[in-house]
């Protein structure tokens, strides 16, 4: 049975997608053009999170995994985008074999090679999506574009931040963001102008945002094991806070892909324990600054409200310290 | 398709009282038994303005005409459902499937509505009260909470899992 209690943290720190840039966070359109367009990347925890993410693959595949059997087409395109940025960008550890439609697919980090016919599903153990998704710790959405709006239609979700794949598939992206206090600074509506914007995302010229979370001892919080996790929030102490508690990030990517005019959404999920911050002073001071100022609304939506007050604390006590270690 | 609409208790055609469309050619007025007496208040009400056509439905039984009939109506036609919980259903769905929108639909429900939970435990649909907050899984025991967000395609509202006060805690990922 898959643990929670994964000992995983990102270790280099230049690859940590840090999400505050001022002292107070409230929502809003933050999207940014994406200046490195491929989503590809290896880390020093590649292994653990492929791994990881296998297992509750493989062990809950209608959590983690929802498709339409009409979606083939557009996962064999996702499928080739996928293949051919990890081919560019890390050669050594992505190789595929081309013979007409008949193609070897290689990842040497796990010494692994599959042969399948492009285009035919049934050569391949899983879909195309859930196939190449199992060779990169991120997750990936595809949401349709119809009608003025997009609708979730393949989903592998492994790191869920109230994500799931099973509940959200179908549905779009208004219904999606429902459960989200989704209001701006100004007070205004943000779910139609950001979904007003995503319909002006062109093939190429890819989006990106950072969203956050704290997790208290959890690698996800999904809606499947709210039973399990719900009550054991408030079990966090300022003591330790430090270790238990982290700060879950949330690196999205939007591509509009060419063929199909999908919106494909890619998530690298990263996370640092609050103990760390302290690696570099200005993440500290920021995340300190940030969480002492959540609205109420989203602290309740976050889920963090029931151990908010101890993690500030905790950051309390540290700020103290060195305030203190530098007046002597 | 797998966005179609389907009837729900909150469902945007459900009215308490039937309303003239204007702009429509025709009005198609289907009511069951229960649903009769609404029906012709509503007949005498929209008399001189568009031709209304009236269709008595008894059951189930009833599908393949009520489906032969709604597929022989025009463009420009609205369609009122006076009728109880699962009669309406079923006429609405049979509505869909002839390629009609919610916009083209409205529905009175005589008697109470159904309302359908889906498990996030074991992924399958409770039938519950109307004002139940929450409910047992009727599949896996699952102690749910009843959200407030409904899913058309798995025809049911979130039940978020809890467990009860002074139950064992079950051991999970
Ligand atoms: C198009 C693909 C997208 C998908 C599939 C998606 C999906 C989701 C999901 C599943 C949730 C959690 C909902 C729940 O509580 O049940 C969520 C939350 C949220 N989404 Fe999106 N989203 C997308 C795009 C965006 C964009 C473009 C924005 C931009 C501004 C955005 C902003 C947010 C925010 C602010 C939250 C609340 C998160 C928090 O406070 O922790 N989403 N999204
Ligand atoms: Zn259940």
């Amino acid at each position: 049975m898959f643990t929670q209690r994964l000992d995983f943290k990102t270790t280099d720190l230049d690859t940590f997608p840090f999400p505050f840039t001022s002292g107070n966070y409230r929502y809003s359109n933050d999207l940014k053009r994406l200046s490195n367009i491929n989503c590809i990347e290896v880390t020093p925890e590649y292994r653990l999170q492929v791994e990881a993410k296998r297992r509750l693959l493989q062990e809950q595949p209608h959590i983690r995994f929802q498709s339409f059997p009409h979606t083939l087409e557009m996962q064999w395109e996702v499928f080739e985008m996928l293949i051919d940025m990890a081919i560019d960008r890390y050669p050594q550890h992505f190789e595929v074999l081309k013979d007409g439609d008949n193609w070897t697919f290689r990842n040497h980090i796990f010494g692994e090679s599959d042969s399948f016919v492009f285009g035919d599903a049934s050569t391949l153990p899983n879909e195309p999506l859930d196939y190449i998704g199992r060779h990169f710790h991120n997750d990936f959405v595809l949401m349709v574009h119809r009608d003025s709006n997009f609708y979730l239609e393949v989903g592998q979700v492994s790191y869920a931040a109230l994500f799931s794949a099973n509940w959200n598939k179908g549905m779009s992206f208004d219904e999606i963001h429902a459960p989200v206090p989704f209001v701006s600074r100004k007070g205004d509506e943000l779910a139609e102008r950001v979904r007003k914007f995503l319909l002006s995302i062109e093939p190429g010229k890819p989006w990106t945002r950072i969203n956050w979370n704290l997790m208290a001892d959890r690698w996800d919080v999904n809606y499947e094991t709210m039973d399990v996790w719900e009550p054991k929030r408030s079990e966090i102490t300022p003591e330790s806070a430090g270790k238990l508690v982290r700060l879950r990030v949330e690196e999205q990517k939007f591509y509009r892909l060419p063929r199909s005019n999908a919106i494909l959404f890619v998530l690298n999920t990263q996370f640092l324990p609050l103990e760390d911050l302290a690696l570099r002073q200005e993440w500290f001071d920021l995340t300190y600054s940030v969480l002492q100022d959540i609205p109420e609304p989203m602290a309740k939506y976050k889920g963090i409200a029931p151990f908010l007050p101890q993690s500030v604390e905790y950051l309390r006590r540290i700020d103290e310290e060195r305030k203190s270690e530098l007046r002597k | 398709m797998y966005n179609s609409p389907v009837l729900f208790d909150k469902s945007v055609t459900i009215v308490n009282q039937f309303t003239v469309r204007n702009g429509r050619r025709k009005f198609v007025i289907i009511a069951d038994q229960s649903g009769y007496e609404k029906a012709e208040i509503f007949t005498s009400e929209a008399a001189g303005t568009v031709p209304v056509e009236f269709l008595a439905i008894r059951g189930v039984e009833d599908g393949e005409r009520i489906k032969r009939f709604l597929l022989s109506q025009t463009m420009g036609t609205q369609f009122y459902i006076s009728a109880a919980w699962g009669n309406a259903v079923m006429v609405f769905k049979l509505g869909v499937e002839a390629g009609l929108s919610e916009d083209e639909i409205q529905v009175v429900i005589i008697g109470p509505k159904r309302r359908y939970v889906y498990c996030m435990k074991c992924f399958e649909v409770t039938g519950v009260a109307e004002k139940a907050e929450s409910t047992e899984c009727g599949h896996c025991k699952a102690s749910l909470e009843i959200g407030p967000f409904y899913s058309i395609v798995r025809e049911g509202y979130i039940g978020y899992p809890f467990i009860p006060a002074g139950k064992e805690e079950v051991v999970g990922s």
